[in-house]
Formats: structure tokens, C-alpha cells, sequence
């Protein structure tokens, strides 16, 4: 993806909100620009099977009949676990500041800088 | 793959943006989006009217909701409704970005090639005004939420606006209108074909072209007819221009007001506009149909293409139709649809006895069914009918 600079992004006009609460508005967009993104990765994998079948190297058969070995298996395991976990990261964080005892409210923390 | 994930192509010529292999996909998942919405999502709120809205309604009120007013206070409040408007705003948005993408990466290739050099023979031509007044129902809000609408421009010689518009077309109408974007012109021409065989105009105006897709096709019907085209915006001509030029024909484009020009009084044989009117204002409205009058030839004919107004259509259908006024920065949409036609007609100094006003059958799906005549499948969105409305001189 590159980078919009030249052109004007957003389009003059107020945005209308249309949830109570307008951060469910932002999320719809938010999970649409995701699919959207996943979208073009499938048709880019798409093509690349494509390619392969049309060059000869690799039957669609066999990428569907494909069976990852023990070893590949925990390998995409690995893969999704840190994959999950950077999305899930928000929840992990909360558990953390538990299981190290962090859970002063933050406005202390800046009393303190402010009057120490 | 069935009939409604039929994919009608845009044509591709020399001056458009091309998109790399992933700016197509994300312009082609935008379409799929808005596609998927116009068939499987859009008709939920008439159900959620229908069995819930209505009903709580009638029974506060003893009466139905009298009109678009009323259904809007309702469903603005209904969570199928709110989800649906999100969405459908949101793949508005997703539509612009994703033409900005490949614009934006080669813009100054994309300029260039779009720049025609001085003393390049060229079979129509290219008129700016720099000086011309970008009227406020354009700058006041960004129409149908095009990022600067068709009139910023980001650089000396900038078509960007107008090599964003053409593919957004494009994707907007899901292909409905036709490879080269040109259904709404091609039915007016095939309206006139039937219904004014002898009519052969020597001189053509097109009010408020943008990129020429619905000019393009009248200079093709009428090789011998001097055609031009008008907008308020230099990067839309520049744009329309060149792709005139590439398709091979003959369009003089100039930068013009519609509500006042600079052609003589009396110049044209027939004056067409595409979906205009809405995207100006009650003024301009009544000054577009006065300076059609001026610059129209005794027996000369005026004809405006725009979807349906709201008269006749029941209060929910109404409000469904109202969407883009608040949501898709189309601040005419409502009220340029409630217009009396007749008195815009009288007002603008034309005999309303000459006037007319009807639902017209889109060239391209005639074409269609032509070409297929046992099986008619797949969507034509808006039903495949355009509204005219005009007059003879």
C-alpha cells in the first residue's frame, strides 16, 4: 500500500454518526478496511496459485491435498500463537499488570510527578 | 458463478490510472461490498419497517407514519438500520480511497500523459477559465464525499480528480452503467431515437460533464454535430479531454458555469445534462433551465437525466431514497427531488405545454436483453430506468 499524500483524504463535510455511541461507527470501518485488506490478500495468494498452475510448477490438487508435516504444523502454530497474541494484545496487558501487582490508578502516578 | 457475480468490466484505455495487481483487488472488494449491500442488506430495513416500526408506530400514533420525515425519526433509532447506514457509508469511503491509491502513486506520470502539448493536433478542444468562481454547492461540502470534489487541484495541471472519478464511476454504478460509464447518456440518445427520429442537432451542449462519459456518447451518434461540454472543474476537463481525445472523438470541452455561460443566444440544437441538477441548489436549478432556455434554438430541445423524484413513492421508500441527502454529502439529493417540474419549466421562460417528465428504459439493458433473450439475470440496481425531464423550445 502506499502512502496518500498528494491527494486530499478526507472528504469535506461532517461525518454522520449513526450508533449511539460513535466509536461503533469507527469500528464498522475499522472491520471493513480489514476485510477489505484480506480480500486482496486472497486474491493475491489466487494469483500466485494461478501462476504456479499455469507455469507448471504446482497442480491446485496439490496445494489443496497439501499435508503439512509434523514439523510445518507446529511451525504455523508458532506463527499463529504470536499472531494472536498481538492482536489479543490488549487483553494479555490487562492480565499482566495483575500478575505484577502494577494496578495503581494512573492519576497517582501523575499527582506524584506533579508534586514530588 | 451465477448471473448476479457477473462482472461487467471498465474498458480500459491509454489515459486512465492503471491499478497494480492489489489496488485492483481493494477496488474490486469495494465493489463486491456495495454490491453485497444494494442485494442482501438494503431491503432488511423494509422488513424491519414493515414487522416492527410501523406496527409500534401505528400503535402510539393510530395512524402510519404520514410521511419521509416520520419514517426517518423511527429508524434512525433501529439498530439494523444504523448498521446497514455504517456500512454503507463506510464502503462510500472505501470506494474513494481505493481509486485514490493508484492516482496518488503515479500522479505525475498520470498528469503528464493526461497534458496534451501545445500544437498537438487534436480533434476537439480544451477551454479553461482560471478565473471562473468554483460556485459554494461545490465547495460547501465534498459531493458524494469524493475527497475535494471535482474541483481541487494538487498540483500545476492536475487531473487528479478526474482520473479518481472515472474509475469511481465505475465501481459506484457496480458496472451498471455500462465499459465506458456511458448508460445515462446512451438512453437519453436511444429516448430521442424513438421518440425524435428526425432529429439531427447540429450543435450539442453537455452541462456539468465532469470526465465526458455521458458527452462522449452523443459526438458518437452525432458524428457531424459540434459537441461541447461544460463544468465548473479544471481537473474534470483536463481528464475528459484527453480521454476524448483517446476514445477518438470529437468534444470541444470548456470551463463554464451552466447557470451562465458564454455561448451566444440561441447556439444549440439540443442541450442534455446527467445527473446535474441535484448536485446544485435551488438557485442554480432555475438558473441552469433559464440560460438552457437563451441558449436554446426555437424548436430546440432540453433534456436532464436524474432518478426519479419523490412524488408518488410512499413515505418509506422516500426516506430510503433521502439516504444520500444527510449521509453521502449530497445536500440537494431531497429537495432537488421535490421540485414542480412545470413550474421550473415556466419559470425559466419555456412553454410548459412543451415540457415533459418520464421514466426512460437504460440503453444498456435493452442491449442486454437483446443479446440474451433467454435468460435476464443479475442486478441492474436502480431497475434499469432513468428519469428526463425537459422541454421544447
Amino acid at each position: 500500500m502506499n502512502d496518500i499524500k498528494k491527494l486530499q483524504r478526507k472528504a469535506r463535510g461532517e461525518r454522520p454518526v449513526f450508533f449511539e455511541d460513535p466509536n461503533v461507527d469507527k469500528l464498522i470501518s475499522m472491520i471493513m478496511g480489514l476485510a477489505g485488506e484480506v480480500a486482496v490478500l486472497h486474491d493475491r495468494s489466487d494469483t500466485l496459485e494461478r501462476l504456479l498452475q499455469t507455469k507448471g510448477l504446482v497442480k491446485q490438487s496439490e496445494i489443496d491435498s497439501f499435508e503439512p508435516s509434523i514439523q510445518v504444523q507446529g511451525e504455523r502454530a508458532s506463527w499463529r500463537k504470536n499472531y494472536l497474541s498481538e492482536i489479543l494484545r490488549i487483553i494479555e496487558s490487562e492480565l499482566e499488570d495483575q500478575k505484577s501487582g502494577d494496578r495503581e490508578p494512573y492519576e497517582k502516578a501523575v499527582k506524584r510527578v506533579e508534586t514530588n | 458463478m451465477s448471473a448476479e457475480n457477473q462482472v461487467h468490466p471498465q474498458t480500459k484505455h491509454a489515459v486512465m490510472a492503471t491499478p497494480t495487481h492489489d489496488e485492483f483487488s481493494r477496488q474490486e472488494f469495494v465493489r463486491s461490498y456495495k454490491n453485497y449491500l444494494v442485494q442482501n442488506v438494503h431491503s432488511g430495513n423494509q422488513t424491519r419497517y414493515e414487522k416492527i416500526i410501523k406496527p409500534k408506530f401505528e400503535k402510539t400514533h393510530n395512524r402510519a407514519p404520514k410521511d419521509r420525515f416520520e419514517v426517518g425519526k423511527e429508524m434512525v433509532h433501529d439498530p439494523y438500520y444504523q448498521m446497514f447506514s455504517s456500512l454503507l457509508r463506510t464502503s462510500q469511503e472505501m470506494m474513494w480511497s481505493s481509486c485514490q491509491m493508484p492516482v496518488n502513486r503515479d500522479l505525475e506520470n498520470l498528469n503528464q500523459k493526461i497534458k496534451i502539448t501545445k500544437g498537438t493536433k487534436t480533434l476537439g478542444s480544451l477551454k479553461l477559465d482560471t478565473k471562473l468562481q468554483i460556485p459554494r454547492y461545490h465547495t460547501a461540502v465534498d459531493i458524494h464525499c469524493q475527497p475535494g470534489g471535482y474541483h481541487t487541484e494538487v498540483t500545476e495541471d492536475d487531473a487528479s480528480a478526474g482520473l479518481v472519478y472515472d474509475r469511481a464511476v465505475h465501481i459506484y454504478a457496480m458496472g451498471q452503467l455500462g465499459p465506458y460509464n456511458d448508460d445515462i447518456g446512451a438512453s437519453i440518445l436511444l429516448w430521442l431515437k424513438n421518440n425524435h427520429p428526425t432529429m439531427a442537432p447540429r450543435k450539442i451542449l453537455d452541462m456539468g460533464c465532469s470526465v465526458g462519459h455521458s458527452t462522449v456518447p452523443y459526438a458518437q451518434a452525432f458524428p457531424d454535430a459540434e459537441v461541447h461540454g461544460i463544468d465548473v472543474a479544471a481537473p474534470m476537463l483536463r481528464y475528459a479531454h484527453a480521454r476524448a481525445e483517446e476514445l477518438g472523438e470529437k468534444v470541444h470541452f470548456s470551463q463554464q458555469n451552466a447557470e451562465q455561460t458564454n455561448f451566444k443566444s440561441g447556439t444549440f440544437d439540443l442541450i442534455v445534462s446527467h445527473i446535474l441538477l441535484h448536485e446544485t441548489s435551488q438557485k442554480a436549478i432555475h438558473n441552469i433551465v433559464k440560460e438552457c432556455h437563451r441558449l436554446l434554438k426555437p424548436g430546440g430541445l432540453m433534456v436532464h437525466g436524474e432518478t426519479p423524484p419523490y412524488k408518488n413513492m410512499g413515505p418509506f421508500d422516500a426516506f430510503m431514497l433521502d439516504w444520500d441527502t444527510r449521509n453521502n454529502n449530497e445536500p440537494f439529493w431531497a429537495r432537488s427531488h421535490e421540485i414542480d417540474l412545470e413550474k421550473l419549466s415556466k419559470k425559466g421562460g419555456f412553454d410548459p405545454k412543451n415540457q415533459f417528465e418520464t421514466l426512460i428504459p437504460s440503453a444498456l439493458q435493452v442491449a442486454e436483453a437483446k443479446r440474451s433473450k433467454v435468460f435476464q439475470g443479475g442486478d441492474f440496481g436502480g431497475g434499469g430506468l432513468w428519469f428526463i425531464y425537459g422541454n421544447m423550445r
